[in-house]
């Protein structure tokens, strides 16, 4: 791939992305079978109880993809924000765009989610869903069985379905260069600088080593694709994103303080899903990371502590009691910081501050659903 | 085409439906290979399903629509239900010296993890006797990600002789939980281990 990108006949970064043909309409059979799939998918995700619902949010992802790909590309696509701790987004053939909240927690800045968007939007844009739809939909058939059966078992299918759709929505390799250079394009026009794009693979491939480290495997990143054979491993991506984006020498403001606003009203709720998804590794990395830009607030202790309860070794347990401890003195007002503080604490053995923290929990929110609990806590 | 055909066998194996079982009223002992004995008043389904070492499946109209697993004394150390890859997915443990508390944070992380359960919410937790031990009881609700169906649960937990014993009713939100809940909560009363 380096090679190919180096070589003469390989393709070249532009600054300036293809005119764009707005309200087009599938023009095939196949094109409009993979429309009307899309469509009944569009119906089910407009539905979905996983949609976030708000407003502030659904603007700030609508502004960063139009400041992104510019106003007449974006007007026509459905941004729809689904509650998944996982990093990812995706786009369907009819301009429905699906961007899961483990995207918003870890891009760093505007830049970044539009790096991510803009990538996406290119698929889009140069029809990539269109192509191979045969091979494909044998693969959907397959699934629809993966499903049902899965269902019934309660097996977690998602593995398997996730190896199907990913050779459904496994684009060629040439797509994927493709993308990335129409959307290196897109950023180059954009106010936002052009490195973003190799940024967000750097901060994937350092939270994937981190989560291995944390289930003690080898931490290993390729140059050559194995799983994903048809994708660039991400280090071959951030190296030669990075590399063009020099050849670009395309500056900006990445607007990080505005992304950092946009998310803060739901930072609680995306780190509670983040750190209930046993990927210590992963999730200690990712505190660190958010912690290195803005200092370790109280939403940031209080999701540590959690996390260092959760693993419960006894050496946890005290750590995570001085995490609870520092996020009340960092001004995290939650009851339930008193009420983590106080178990971590009688966990370890430290009866009598436990039962004064648990007591501070009660009195600050008695209705809470589990009081009854926590106070019989306070007995024996 | 071989990337779709092991996980589709494994489907078919694991729901043949030949070996279902039906229980009938009266004493019912050993459940989910444990210390556990009831005694239902009415007719249950056991599912041919084993997704632990010590667990065991009960439904009335199908697993989608109500199921009652029981969770048979999973030791310290051990996941709530088999870990399909124990290196990249790892499931979180029973650990020692649990408060009662930390019961439903089990659940709700395995679930996470497991049926990849998108939201899952903790609502009432309150003491409760759960056969002869003290243990806990309580509700949750959640959206597995695969059928984005809301359901609810109730649970009754209790840790004994450092073993966590473990049973939980769920059934979609809309209906069908209500209906059977009264049964689920008699079932529940009977349990002994």
């Amino acid at each position: 791939m380096l090679a190919l990108l180096g070589g003469a006949k390989g393709p070249k970064p532009s600054r300036a992305p293809p005119a764009y043909v707005a309200n087009y309409e599938p023009q095939t059979v196949d094109e409009r079978g993979l429309w009307s799939m899309a469509d009944e998918y569009e119906r089910e995700l407009r539905d979905s109880s996983l949609v976030m619902r708000e407003e502030a949010l659904d603007g700030y992802v609508r502004r960063v993809l139009c400041q992104t790909v510019g106003d007449d590309r974006c007007r026509a696509v459905r941004i729809y924000i689904v509650e998944d701790p996982r990093f990812s987004a995706s786009m369907a053939a009819n301009g429905t765009m699906q961007v899961h909240t483990g995207l918003l927690l870890r891009a760093r800045s505007e830049a970044e989610l539009g790096a991510v968007l803009g990538h996406e939007f290119a698929h889009f844009e140069l029809r990539h869903s269109l192509a191979g739809f045969k091979n494909r939909r044998s693969a959907s058939d397959a699934l629809a069985w993966v499903q049902v059966l899965g269902g019934i078992s309660r097996q977690d299918t998602r593995d398997s379905e996730f190896t199907l759709i990913s050779s459904f929505y496994r684009f060629e390799r040439a797509h994927e260069t493709a993308a990335d250079l129409l959307g290196l394009a897109y950023l180059a026009k954009s106010p936002y600088p052009a490195r973003a794009a190799s940024e967000v693979w750097q901060h994937v491939m350092a939270e994937q080593d981190a989560t291995a480290q944390g289930r003690k495997l080898k931490v290993k990143h390729r140059y050559t694709a194995d799983y994903f054979a048809t994708h660039p491993t991400e280090l071959n991506r951030a190296v030669y994103l990075l590399e063009m984006a020099a050849t670009l020498a395309d500056d900006g403001d990445p607007g990080v303080e505005g992304h950092r606003a946009a998310i803060t009203p739901h930072i609680r709720r995306f780190l509670n899903a983040q750190v209930r998804m046993n990927d210590f590794g992963g999730s200690e990395y990712m505190l660190r990371e958010l912690a290195a830009r803005g200092g370790w607030t109280g939403d940031l202790l209080f999701a540590r502590g959690e996390l260092y309860r959760q693993r419960a070794n006894p050496r946890d347990l005290v750590t995570a009691a001085q995490f609870f401890g520092d996020a009340i003195k960092a001004g995290y007002a939650e009851p339930e910081v008193h009420r983590n503080l106080g178990l971590s604490l009688l966990r370890s053995g430290d009866v009598t501050p436990g039962r004064a923290a648990l007591s501070k929990y009660l009195s600050l929110k008695p209705e809470a659903g589990d009081a009854k609990a926590i106070s019989s806590l306070l007995k024996d | 085409m071989r990337a779709m055909t092991l996980p589709l066998l494994i489907a078919l194996a694991v729901t043949s439906a030949h070996a279902n079982k039906l229980i009938a009223p009266g004493p019912v002992t050993p459940i989910a290979k444990s210390s556990f004995s009831a005694k239902p008043a009415g007719e249950w389904n056991r599912l041919n399903l084993r997704e632990g070492k010590h667990t065991e499946t009960w439904t009335l109209d199908g697993p989608l629509l109500n199921r009652v697993d029981f969770f048979g004394g999973v030791a310290v150390g051990q996941p709530l239900f088999r870990e399909a890859d124990k290196k990249r997915q790892p499931l979180p443990k029973v650990s020692s010296g649990m408060l009662i508390t930390d019961i439903p944070v089990l659940l709700e992380t395995t679930y996470r993890a497991k049926l990849r359960a998108k939201r899952l919410d903790i609502n009432e937790q309150e003491p409760a006797m759960f056969g002869a031990a003290k243990g806990v009881r309580f509700t949750y609700r959640f959206v597995r990600a695969d059928d984005d169906v809301e359901r609810r649960g109730e649970a009754l937990a209790a840790v004994k002789g450092n073993k966590l014993y473990l049973i939980t009713y769920e059934a979609p939100a809309l209906h069908f939980f209500d209906k059977d809940l009264a049964r689920f909560r008699a079932l529940a009363a009977t349990i002994s281990f």
